[in-house]
């Protein structure tokens, strides 16, 4: 974002000014807002794991994990939880590409890990119509079934981030990511793909580390 | 799932290019609220379609015969129909296929009132949405209340079954208490907030226009409840009854978690736009008091409506798919429940208080002619509801028996949150120090509010004490103590900035005389109708109940005939705000108040992004009396001062 | 209090007369006024009574905070009253006033005032709350705070009780009605709340359906009865007299309906009345499950007999279907 200075601020036009006075506080609102929204995630989805501590400490009826319960099978678990966090690391080193300049590197990296946490997502909601056990069969039961979707909505919503950043990718030249683009609108088109794709990259990591925290309390510690 | 459209990357702000192609097709093609309504027919038959589909061969389905689940599906996708049908999408999904947005958002689009109907991003007309809206949920949850004390006239006659009764008391109490979160940071927070930090447009006009039209899905989803045998649990919820009771009880949690979502996102928007968007100058420390009154609404909305959501979400779930989140036999929880909601519920009643709070301190200096007393010990105040409201939940629970020992705990978070309410007291008392007070409909709901919460604060301290909780609560001391905070703090000041504020909003002054009048009938029948109900509470009576002690019968009556007087001045607002906007029209476009708030240094109603240019704060709001003192902001600074203070705060940036 | 310091500093500094001091002088007449009435004329009639030791615990506490309120109300009502006569805008006077931004001496002195003033409210009501074993409020399971001589196990429950001991009182809720079972009595379960005088009660209040919550009024008692969780409540009977049980917590349609009475008698007329009642409801009582802290609705279906027998036509310990209430 530095680039803007070397326009010069002094020389802008009015207009200019308060394009780009809005235009940095568009930046500032994407970091911003990226991370409040994180925060507010983090205020849902504490809400199911208080849910699964809270039952499994009270443990009514001896009815959290009762004897004789079959949990969901350990190895979709695995899998699921492995397609999305090795997803979020690939494009986080797809990050470090694109902003080193390399589009190209990053737009595979992308693909790749978008079809990997839509195939994470679904695989979610297969996982949830062989279940061997009844919603309501545990405490465990519930909580599983019940977070399942809040968590599959959060992946696939995050994947539709990342296509829609994939197809702003294509609009933008390539050259534009190595050096200074001529006009202003290009610059700020540039910056704000840029901004975006780290705020996705960052939220994107905070999915799989909801994934990977829901996956050690679903199927290490139950 | 809303930050994926972000939209605050996507606009160029201050762009002016004129409006995409839809703007031109005839208007019952554009998307609209009658599109809306058909989207939502077609949405709900299908979601019902699903749900039968799906769940008929349902064991529960079979021996209860009612599907909740065809009712939850079909109310999920009732919301997407609607909002698909209002356009909501559009934008999303021009951007997932690649093309660029028109970037008409502000002020660009049709004007007129077809624009009212529409999903619009301008903030000045999303604000005058929630009013119009707001007043209607208000009303309608007010009818609501007048048939509870009609019902409680006599102890002995009925009006109601007893169904019915508790059916209205649900309504009631979830209207009032879902909608009216917003009552505040709706109109005035989403209308003002953009315009007293001097920008001109706020961080995701999307998802706050997305905010506004989910909530008369959420009103419209509640009141269905009616004709699926409402529910009978009032607006808490409380499991295992919640569970056991009729198709009503989806319609509940569906529009209850529906709204949770509405205010998470309302905060989120209000909270980044705070911190990214403020003028140059306009510091910290010279941020109006309303912005910090309702900057802590939105931090507690954003932070605890999502559980909100989460809880309700959990209910549903238990009564769709039969999850066992809170049956005890199958190893869940009732008082799972009563901590997620109640972790919502008590910040959530200082989310009804704190917009209060802000309008107060804003009203009172431009109405004595005097700085506010003790700026920094307000926004402290604010901050420290804000902080504590999260850490005081479990005195709901005093009786429950969750956590007993943890009593004294929560009696103390809770004793200390009215030190930092007392700060309010202490800067209105402070600002009426020699003031010279000009005694207008708005300042006159301000000494309300002081008057009322007081008796509302005060009577909090009651109910915190532990000991003496357990007589008061569950009856009606508790109600009336938090209609005191809620009604006589929340909607005085929201009616006092109706006065204050819409010769601002709509460029049109509400009559003075009809002012009057609905001020003194309204404290005098607010006073007359819930001040008895401490005393009924304290002689037993519990809440929620259609029958009680012979001996309680005088008094209810003096309520239920107060509360009717109450019922009428809220009319005479209604016509007040009808008669003055709609039949006389008397224009009001200049400072009628003589504030300093930036907000009235431009023409009202404001123009298409508020500003001509972007103004460059140069003092505190609250300069009253001081000799010389700058004006309030420049509206039109020379060029090169905002590139100079972006700049500046762009190195910042670099070097961090 | 705080008005004290108002009155020196910021009126000496202007002419005119002693805003300050007048505030201040009107507000001690009527805050002392205030607090002797509502003391000494109002504060013996404060609810809940004196009829149990939570009872009367409550109404100390009712009245402390009165006592202490009182001024704080005053201070506000006199200063605003002050405000809005004095300082009203004189006609023609459109000038501002004076430009006060605060003052910290002020501010610093009413933040501590009110800070000592809720602190040591919190600490007398955390010693009003643990001294009187939970002062009437359900305190759980397993309580921390109980009189000696509690009886916390299903089996100690159940030993025979003795005059002077505390009494086990079982409060079984239920749509829309409350059931008394005394385990230390032969385990019988009455609709009729009897209790003799002078003696600790031990409520243990369960609920084998939705969320009740059992309140007597006249003993200071309120529990919430959850299903599958035992919520005990302490209370000493002190003299003789009737009780009033309401449901506090919405329980369903008929929720306003879920009330009845109680009494408290003298030790042998309880005593009579607990052996005739056990007599009298012997062939029920057999009928009943076995004791226990909680009752899980499956496994007490076969109850509905009973309850009919007691003379209830509620849920019978099922869940009710909500279409059609059945009318207490």
């Amino acid at each position: 974002m530095a680039e803007m200075t070397s326009a010069g601020p002094a020389g802008l036009s009015r207009r200019q000014e308060e394009e780009a006075f809005y235009h940095e506080a568009a930046l500032n609102a994407t970091w911003t807002g990226t991370r409040l929204m994180i925060g507010i995630l983090v205020s849902a989805i504490g809400c199911f794991i208080f849910a699964f501590f809270y039952l499994r400490s009270l443990n009514s009826h001896n009815d959290w994990y009762p004897a004789g319960f079959t949990g969901p099978k350990q190895w979709q678990g695995a899998v699921i939880m492995a397609l999305i966090v090795v997803s979020a690391l690939l494009q986080s080193a797809g990050l470090t590409q694109i902003k080193a300049g390399r589009r190209g590197a990053w737009l595979g990296a992308a693909t790749v890990a978008l079809v990997l946490g839509v195939v994470g997502g679904a695989l979610q909601i297969w996982q949830l119509t062989v279940l061997p056990f009844q919603p309501g069969a545990s405490g465990f039961a519930s909580v599983f079934v019940g977070t399942q979707p809040v968590i599959i909505a959060l992946v696939l919503g995050t994947m539709i981030w990342l296509e829609i950043l994939l197809v702003r990718a294509r609009g933008i030249p390539e050259i534009s990511f190595v050096e200074q683009p001529p006009t202003f609108a290009e610059a700020a088109d540039v910056q704000r793909f840029q901004a975006s794709l780290s705020a996705l990259t960052l939220f994107w990591n905070f999915v799989a580390l909801t994934e990977l925290v829901f996956w050690v309390l679903f199927y290490l510690i139950h | 799932m809303a930050i994926e459209t972000e939209p605050g990357t996507t606009q160029h702000p201050g762009g002016g290019q004129p409006a995409g192609g839809a703007a031109r097709r005839p208007w019952w093609m554009r998307p609209a609220i009658h599109t809306g309504l058909i989207g939502a027919v077609i949405g709900y038959a299908f979601g019902h379609w699903l749900g039968n589909l799906i769940a008929s061969g349902y064991q529960q389905v079979g021996t209860s015969d009612q599907n909740d689940t065809a009712i939850v599906l079909g109310y999920l996708f009732m919301v997407i129909g609607w909002l698909a049908g209002l356009g909501v999408f559009n934008d999303l999904f021009k951007q997932m296929a690649g093309r660029r947005l028109a970037e008409a958002e502000n002020g660009n689009g049709p004007g007129g009132l077809a624009q009212y109907f529409r999903f619009h991003l301008d903030h000045k007309v999303v604000g005058i949405q929630y009013l119009v809206g707001m007043i209607i949920y208000f009303c309608t949850a007010g009818l609501l209340a007048m048939g509870i004390r009609t019902e409680l006239l006599s102890p002995v006659h009925h009006v109601f079954s007893s169904a019915t009764y508790i059916e209205i008391v649900g309504e009631h109490g979830t209207m009032m208490m879902m909608l009216m979160t917003s009552v505040i940071l709706g109109p005035f927070g989403n209308y003002l907030i953009p315009i007293m930090i001097g920008s001109k447009r706020v961080a995701y006009p999307r998802l706050e226009a997305l905010s506004f039209w989910l909530t008369p899905a959420a009103f419209m989803i509640l009141l269905s409840a009616l004709l699926l045998g409402g529910f009978h649990m009032g607006w808490t919820g409380y499991p295992t009854l919640s569970i056991q009771d009729t198709s009503g009880a989806d319609a509940y949690a569906f529009a209850f978690g529906l709204m949770g979502i509405s205010m998470t996102l309302a905060g989120f928007n209000i909270l980044v736009t705070v911190i990214c968007y403020r003028a140059p100058g306009m510091r910290w420390s010279r941020l109006p008091m309303f912005v910090w009154g309702i900057l802590g609404t939105a931090v507690m909305m954003a932070l605890a409506a999502p559980v909100l959501s989460g809880g309700m979400y959990m209910l549903l779930t238990d009564r769709t798919v039969q999850t066992a989140f809170f049956t005890d036999q199958l190893g869940g929880s009732t008082y799972l429940w009563e901590d997620v909601f109640w972790f919502f519920g008590h910040p959530e009643v200082y989310i009804l208080a704190l917009p209060g709070f802000g309008i107060v301190c804003e009203l009172l200096p431009v109405f004595t002619r005097k700085p506010l007393f003790g700026y920094k010990v307000a926004a402290a105040g604010m901050i420290g509801v804000t902080l504590l409201s999260f850490f005081v939940w479990q005195h709901h629970l005093f009786d429950s028996g969750i956590n007993p020992d943890m009593r004294p705990l929560y009696m103390l978070t809770t004793e200390m949150i009215s030190i930092p309410t007392g700060f309010i007291f202490l800067v209105g008392m402070g600002t009426l120090w020699k003031a010279k007070i000009r005694f207008t409909v708005p300042m006159l709901f301000c000494f309300a509010f002081f008057f009322n919460f007081l008796i509302g604060g005060i009577s909090g301290v009651f109910n915190s004490d532990a000991p003496a909780d357990v007589t008061e609560h569950g009856s009606f001391f508790v109600m009336a103590h938090f209609h005191y905070t809620i009604m006589g703090g929340l909607i005085f000041a929201f009616m006092g900035g109706c006065y204050y504020w819409l010769p601002k909003m709509m460029g049109i002054k509400l009559n003075e005389k009809l002012g009057y009048w609905h001020f003194w009938l309204m404290f005098l029948g607010f006073n007359s109708t819930f001040m008895p109900l401490f005393a009924v509470g304290w002689l037993g009576q519990p809440r929620r109940v259609f029958e009680y002690a012979l001996r309680l019968q005088t008094l209810n009556d003096w309520v239920s005939i107060s509360s009717y007087v109450l019922g009428f001045s809220i009319l005479l607002f209604v016509i007040n705000f009808v008669w003055s906007t709609v039949v006389t029209r008397v224009r009001e476009t200049g400072n009628p108040w003589e504030s300093r708030g930036l907000e009235w240094q431009i023409p009202s109603p404001p123009p298409a992004y508020n500003f001509e240019h972007v103004p460059v704060v140069l003092s505190g709001p609250y300069e009253y009396g001081s000799e010389g003192s700058e004006p309030v902001a420049d509206l039109n600074p020379p060029v090169g001062v905002l590139a100079a203070a972006f700049s500046g705060s762009e190195t910042a940036r670099a070097e961090a | 209090m705080a008005a004290e310091t108002q009155a020196a500093t910021p009126a000496a500094k202007a002419g005119g007369p002693n805003h300050g001091l007048r505030i201040f002088l009107i507000w001690i007449v009527l805050a002392l006024a205030a607090d002797l009435v509502l003391w000494f004329v109002l504060g013996p009639h404060i609810p809940p009574g004196r009829l149990g030791s939570a009872a009367q615990g409550q109404q100390f506490d009712n009245n402390v905070m009165i006592a202490m309120s009182a001024p704080v109300l005053v201070l506000v009502l006199v200063y605003f009253t002050y405000a809005i006569v004095v300082w009203r805008r004189r006609p023609g006077d459109d000038a501002d006033g004076p430009p006060l931004h605060g003052h910290s001496r002020i501010q610093a002195l009413w933040i501590t005032v009110t800070s000592v003033m809720v602190l040591s409210l919190a600490a007398f009501g955390t010693y009003e709350l643990i001294v009187p074993y939970g002062a009437g409020g359900g305190e759980g399971p397993s309580p921390i705070w109980n009189p000696p001589g509690a009886e916390l196990t299903a089996a100690a429950q159940q030993r025979p009780w003795a005059p002077g001991h505390v009494l086990v009182v079982q409060v079984i809720g239920q749509q829309w009605r409350f059931t008394y079972r005394y385990p230390g009595l032969g385990g019988f379960e009455t609709t009729e709340l009897v209790l003799p005088v002078n003696t600790m009660i031990q409520f243990d209040v369960t609920s084998i359906d939705v969320i009740h919550s059992f309140w007597a009024y006249q003993l200071g008692v309120k529990a919430d009865a959850n299903p599958g969780v035992d919520n005990v409540a302490y209370t000493k009977t002190q003299h003789l007299g009737r009780v009033t049980v309401r449901c506090a917590e919405l329980c369903g349609l008929w929720h306003g309906a879920m009330f009845n009475y109680g009494k408290v008698v003298t030790v042998p007329q309880f005593q009579a009345w607990a052996s005739s009642t056990s007599v009298a409801l012997a062939d029920v009582t057999k009928l009943l499950p076995p004791y226990s802290t909680t009752y899980d609705p499956t496994e007490i279906a076969h109850l509905g007999p009973v309850l009919q027998k007691l003379g209830l036509t509620g849920a019978g310990g099922g869940y009710y279907p909500p279409q059609d209430p059945s009318q207490p």
